[in-house]
């Protein structure tokens, strides 16, 4: 054997297939295309409908991908059920994500209401950048999905720069489409490129006749 | 065997490399499927199939066989009968390489 056994890496090898397909990363892809095309129907449609608009667009998303997963990858690199300890693991993840999305709610209500009066955009960018930089990290420490890291940091820059280019250089919608369309478009592309790498390296197994 | 060289408690059934792995694998998760088996372990379909039918006459892993739409599915599951096994085999080969001295 080439490697030395090791369970805890073994069950890591095992789960990080989960990530292996690049699918996550267009689904985060196009969950920030949100924040870089909303601002622009918001003129139109108003705030609430100008994001609404995007649920349906998020579901298509996500079957198209359940469906790529069931019928493409699992096929080529099969399919597994989580051991306990990792079941745990993954519920302590849960409730972190429960507890920072109910956090960033409240703080996005209060920001609408009472923090706004009284603030500048700068210091709402850095808040929301910190809170994403901590569900970023939680999620690519329990994943095991190490790119989480580099997304969690760009998008944690984001509305700074965005802010930024708005308050210095004019740019429109709080520099929102700027900033989170080229990001959106790196995390689609490395995701795009992770599949295909995939479909190379792991052609349909054939099943054998009688099998 | 118990009382003889540690060696002798050695499972041989366990003591294949291809077997070791795929029980390595097993032990993590709770059940894979045949396809995810084969490309954790490297191995190929035929020589996975002798192995797991090793391991199941043994009681080690329960194969379970279905149908996904059109398509056979192969579900693998290590019983707790393997469980134990590959603990004892743990244990064992820890014991012994500990009392190999350079």
């Amino acid at each position: 054997m080439q490697e030395p056994i090791n369970l805890k890496s073994a069950e890591r090898k095992a789960f990080q297939t989960n990530v292996a397909d690049g699918l996550w990363d267009v689904f985060i892809g196009c969950f920030l295309l949100e924040l870089a095309f909303a601002p622009f129907l918001s003129k139109f449609m108003g705030d609430f409908w100008s994001s609404f608009i995007f649920l349906p667009f998020f579901g298509l998303v996500y079957l198209a991908i359940y469906l790529v997963r069931k019928n493409v990858v699992a096929p080529r690199i099969g399919t597994f059920k989580y051991g306990k300890p990792r079941q745990k693991k993954l519920m302590v993840f849960t409730i972190i994500m429960v507890v920072l999305n109910l956090v960033i709610f409240l703080l996005g209500l209060i920001a609408y209401f009472i923090f706004d009066k009284f603030s500048n955009g700068f210091l709402m960018g850095a808040l929301l950048g910190i809170l994403i930089m901590v569900g970023f990290s939680a999620a690519a420490y329990f994943l095991e999905y190490p790119r989480l890291y580099l997304y969690g940091s760009l998008i944690m820059l984001a509305p700074l720069l965005g802010e930024w280019l708005y308050t210095y250089h004019g740019a429109s919608h709080h520099g929102y489409p700027i900033v989170f369309g080229p990001i959106a478009g790196f995390m689609i592309l490395i995701g795009l490129i992770t599949f295909a790498r995939l479909l190379k390296n792991h052609p349909e197994i054939e099943i054998p006749e009688g099998e | 065997m118990t009382g003889q060289h540690p060696l002798a408690d050695i499972d041989p059934i366990i003591h294949a490399s291809a077997r070791l792995m795929i029980l390595t694998y097993l032990y993590v998760v709770e059940s894979a499927d045949y396809v995810f088996i084969m490309n954790m372990t490297g191995l190929t379909w035929g020589n996975l199939a002798t192995h797991l039918n090793k391991l199941e006459e043994a009681g080690y892993i329960e194969i379970l066989k279905t149908f996904k739409g059109k398509k056979p599915h192969t579900s693998l599951r290590m019983t707790e009968t393997g469980r134990t096994a590959f603990q004892t085999y743990k244990k064992t080969m820890q014991q012994v390489l500990g009392d190999l001295q350079d």
